[in-house]
């Protein structure tokens, strides 16, 4: 009875881990199918929301910034609303960034290692060791560079999960075995708290969602169907934006009260 | 048959963690004996060995080496200690100094900031905020140490084959999943792998020799045969010649040994 949050340095690793994981519990799996069901739910183009995962917002991008944090929040109040579910695999979705203070949600990380690591990027892309070195270098600083706009935690932050296991020496299929056996560790079972915290998640997801299609610089907290939104706006703009959105977030299901924490913004004042 | 270094910062229950893997294993645990054993054989006070592996070199002591040295002594105790298998070290830096045994299972072991400075707090009676700052440095110095000998974070997750938070694992959580590792076939000591140690161990023995004068050499060791790579300007002197046939005479395990001037040492060089 828990969720396994499963993420890597190296995809196809967090594909194969998950599945095996998924095989031997009997859990479903949740990873980037999901993608097409948010895409068509939200009214997202299904390519920027995969872009979304990938990329950052820059001058270059198709996304601006507000509509990059639009698309990552509605993929996380699904990921989320689906979760609640129980029993579930997670991988491929960034989970193990905004899923927190989640008790039975174990979040495990799988290293590709240094060696095997690679070694799988040389024979995967037919270039050489020192090629693959690099490539696989740039790739992990792009991959944390993502995590800390996204999510502003530094995903190659070992403490950030519950279980790390480096596949250089350790075979993959005992590392299955390693994840698996904690399905049955008292601490990882669902308790009404941590499922409260997880549809508390969920919920500001959904609220934040509704709020960066119309306005960006919003952060949300929920708790048992109160929501604080904290926000910046200058003072001529203030009283409206807190109408806008106590209108638009009490619209959203599940909220019962909205407080809205407004910030001076400075280069506001001065249009 | 094999062994496990476990790492920790600072009250993070490493040390509970590191007993009951060895009750359960039935492996012999050591920590402090290594440095024991370093102060006897290299007569050093302990009180500077435990020193140089917690502390960070200084400025001055970046030229002077003399932190290089303790911890080549301490790395040829540990090797010493860890050659007749079966044995989990819970002391600084075993996985850094046991590194390019092939059969060494390097677990680190987390906790959340909160709970350690709970214990700290607790254990020494002081306020919170004073646990924290002792905490904080602890873990800075423990940085600085391993970027200035080795360049490395030890916060850097491929540095270890297994880190267990110990948050929301419990001690016995953690011991559960260090034994199951421990028994897979990657960390079994095969034949090789017992050899590659016993390498080791001479060419720690050598390099630790050699430390205090020739600080800059790097010492490899193949089935015996022993190759010191030197930098260009510590070419064979006479004092140089005379340390070497004094190794030779001293150090068991040596079938024959050689001398590379000018050449890259490899990586696995200690």
């Amino acid at each position: 009875m828990s969720i396994f949050i499963i993420s890597s340095d190296a995809r196809e690793i967090e594909e194969s881990i998950a599945e095996k994981v998924t095989e031997a519990m009997g859990y479903k799996l949740l990873d980037r199918g999901i993608l097409a069901e948010v895409a068509a739910k939200y009214q997202i183009e299904p390519d920027k929301l995969n872009e979304a995962l990938k990329t950052t917002p820059s001058l270059f991008n198709k996304l601006s910034s507000r509509q990059w944090r639009h698309h990552l929040a509605c993929l996380e109040a699904e990921v989320l609303e689906t979760l609640m579910a129980d029993n579930i695999v997670c991988q491929g979705l960034a989970a193990h960034l905004y899923v927190t203070g989640v008790s039975h949600a174990m979040k495990v990380r799988v290293l590709s290692g240094n060696r095997k690591g690679i070694q799988g990027v040389a024979e995967k892309k037919g270039i050489s060791l020192q090629k693959a070195e690099k490539w696989r270098a740039s790739e992990l600083l792009h991959r944390k560079k993502w995590s800390l706009a996204a999510y502003n935690y530094d995903e190659t932050d070992l403490t950030r999960y519950d279980l790390v296991i480096n596949l250089d020496q350790i075979d993959p299929v005992e590392a299955v075995k390693t994840i698996t056996g904690a399905a049955e560790y008292r601490k990882f079972q669902v308790m009404t708290y941590s499922l409260k915290c997880l549809s508390d998640l969920a919920l500001a997801a959904k609220v934040n969602g509704v709020l960066l299609q119309s306005m960006a610089d919003v952060k949300v907290q929920a708790r048992d169907g109160s929501v604080v939104v904290l926000t910046k706006a200058s003072n001529r703009q203030k009283r409206k934006k807190i109408e806008t959105i106590k209108a638009l977030a009490g619209g959203v299901e599940g909220v019962t009260y909205v407080e809205v924490h407004v910030k001076k913004n400075i280069l506001g004042e001065m249009d | 048959m094999s062994i496990i270094t476990i790492s920790r910062g600072s009250s993070s229950m490493g040390k509970a963690v590191a007993e009951q893997v060895a009750q359960k294993l039935n492996y012999q645990l050591i920590s402090r004996e290594v440095l024991l054993d370093a102060s006897n054989r290299f007569n050093v006070p302990e009180i500077k060995l435990e020193k140089a592996i917690h502390d960070a070199p200084g400025i001055l002591e970046r030229y002077r080496h003399g932190k290089q040295s303790y911890v080549a002594y301490i790395r040829s105790a540990l090797v010493e200690r860890v050659i007749g298998d079966n044995v989990v070290y819970h002391g600084l830096a075993g996985h850094l100094l046991l590194k390019g045994i092939p059969h060494v299972l390097k677990v680190r072991i987390n906790a959340d900031l909160e709970r350690r400075v709970a214990i700290v707090r607790e254990r020494d009676k002081i306020p919170a905020q004073d646990a924290r700052t002792r905490i904080l440095e602890d873990d800075k110095q423990r940085r600085k140490w391993t970027q200035s000998l080795y360049g490395q974070d030890p916060w850097d997750t491929s540095l270890y084959d297994l880190t267990v938070c110990i948050d929301k694992l419990s001690i016995e959580n953690a011991v559960d999943y260090i034994c199951q590792a421990a028994n897979t076939e990657g960390f079994k000591s095969s034949e090789k792998n017992i050899q590659k140690a016993k390498d080791m161990s001479v060419a720690c023995r050598v390099k630790a020799s050699l430390v205090e004068e020739f600080p800059n050499n790097s010492v490899k060791c193949e089935y015996g045969n022993v190759l010191i790579y030197m930098k260009g300007k510590d070419q064979m002197t006479g004092k140089l010649t005379k340390k070497l046939n004094h190794i030779r005479e001293s150090i068991s395990g040596i079938h024959h040994l050689e001398t590379h001037v000018g050449i890259e040492p490899p990586p696995d060089a200690v």
